[in-house]
């Protein structure tokens, strides 16, 4: 928690944000595949981070989505529940030495199988609180959009991974 | 005491988390109520740069397709110029009818024959759409300074768009036809019987038409027009063509299908209408007791 954590993740910030109006708003699979890169955001975080922090981090990054697409409310909702949730998930996976200082949400340090259960548990909860928030009322459909679109965010932010946050990196 | 506050640090951040949730449903509802006004919206002004800056960068790439809607719009009014022309030309009665006297003040017959002008066009730029949410909106580059208010209808040249929700100085956010809570009253030409036009997700291109008895006899094609029952759409704007209808065993109306004019997807120039009568209108029929229909 040094002032490089500060600039770092201002500029993820920025920088998913950006991405998820100016890009992903426009790029949807078949009607149904969706995809929320923001929260990578969320996901990306350290694991040490205050937890009250967290959830105030996640209200911010959902409420500034949720301006830009009109749907007031919905975005900021399932992030909060999101950072809610991520302390318990990364408490579920401790390996069995615990975490390290050193440790990040990270594909590269943390290995394949603990980060793909990390995120695509989160992705999945995250995505299914928004599609049910646009319509409060249940449909067979929705549950459909939800996995296709859990499996479009999952693999973006995998892509991400392998493409920007290099082993060597994350070791400094 | 003491307890209670050691109590409460312990559970900090569940109290937190249940605050913000408790919040953001209070966002969601109070946005939801049909035209509650809410300042952050794509109609703030920051947004609104931001999004206009987006399509002025996209807009290149279908400058082709709006220059052919326009030219066609263009034909479309020339013929309707030409035909009011030939009308007057072959309207002989001034040189032939003897008795025929001109009245001096032409408003009143211009009244009694169509109704005094009522509505205005205002041209807007669409600077952000959606088509693929289950609640999709429009942003436009007009807002209070050009005369647009909250309620109005918007139209693009050849059908309904939707109704604006939230305006600011310079921008404005419009409720699409592809938003799960629109319904817009419409008819069908032919025989006029009325019915709601609402959109149930999925393709963007086809809605459906709600309401129509079954003793009403419908064909493949049948256009769909607006009602002009409420002060929102002038009368008779195009809303689209019946794609197909169905009769299901246990509903006592039809299933119709309509393919809607408008593709939303290529929307660029839209038009919202301002009705001069609306207030006049919706006085008169709140004081009479009638609830506005939507």
């Amino acid at each position: 928690m040094n002032s490089t954590f500060g600039i770092r993740h201002i500029v993820q910030f920025i920088l998913f944000v950006a991405l998820q109006i100016l890009l992903f708003d426009n790029l949807v699979l078949f009607s149904t595949g969706f995809c929320f890169i923001y929260i990578a955001f969320l996901l990306f975080l350290p694991i040490t981070i205050n937890r009250l922090v967290l959830l105030l981090l996640g209200f911010i990054v959902g409420f500034t989505v949720d301006i830009f697409y009109d749907t007031m409310g919905i975005h900021a909702a399932a992030s909060v529940l999101l950072a809610f949730l991520r302390p318990l998930i990364l408490n579920l996976l401790t390996p069995r030495d615990g975490y390290e200082t050193s440790d990040s949400a990270n594909l590269h340090i943390m290995g394949w199988n603990w980060f793909l259960t990390y995120a695509f548990i989160l992705i999945a909860v995250h995505h299914a609180a928004v599609f049910f928030l646009e319509i409060i009322s249940f449909e067979w459909f929705t549950l459909f959009k939800i996995l296709l679109s859990t499996l479009f965010t999952g693999v973006v932010v995998v892509i991400l991974q392998l493409l920007f946050f290099s082993a060597k990196r994350a070791k400094r | 005491m003491r307890k209670l506050f050691a109590f409460i640090y312990q559970f900090r951040a569940f109290l937190v988390f249940v605050l913000l949730e408790a919040f953001c449903i209070y966002l969601i509802v109070q946005y939801n109520t049909y035209q509650g006004a809410a300042f952050f919206n794509s109609a703030n002004r920051y947004v609104g740069r931001v999004l206009e800056f987006q399509s002025g960068v996209t807009d290149y790439f279908n400058l082709s397709t709006v220059n052919n809607t326009l030219a066609r719009e263009n034909a479309l009014l020339r013929q309707e110029v030409l035909k009011f022309k030939q009308a007057s030309i072959a309207d002989s009665t001034r040189s032939m009818d003897t008795t025929f006297v001109e009245p001096l003040d032409t408003t009143i017959v211009d009244s009694l024959r169509t109704g005094p002008q009522s509505f205005i066009l205002h041209a807007g730029k669409v600077i952000n759409n959606s088509v693929r949410r289950t609640n999709n909106y429009l942003t436009l580059s007009i807002g209070t300074k050009d005369g647009v208010q909250p309620g109005m209808g918007v139209i693009a040249s050849n059908g309904v768009v939707g109704r604006v929700k939230t305006v600011s100085q310079n921008y404005s956010t419009v409720t699409s036809l592809l938003h799960s809570q629109m319904l817009i009253s419409a008819k069908i030409k032919k025989n006029n019987t009325m019915g709601t036009i609402k959109w149930q997700g999925g393709d963007y291109r086809t809605a459906i038409l709600d309401y129509i008895p079954l003793h009403v006899k419908l064909a493949k094609g049948d256009t769909v027009i607006t009602s002009g029952f409420n002060t929102v759409f002038p009368e008779g704007i195009m809303v689209g063509t019946i794609s197909s209808v169905a009769k299901e065993a246990d509903k006592s109306f039809f299933t119709v299908k309509v393919k809607l004019a408008v593709d939303f997807a290529q929307l660029s120039y839209v038009y919202v209408v301002e009705n001069l009568q609306k207030a006049e209108r919706d006085t008169l029929e709140h004081n009479a007791g009638i609830l506005p229909n939507e």
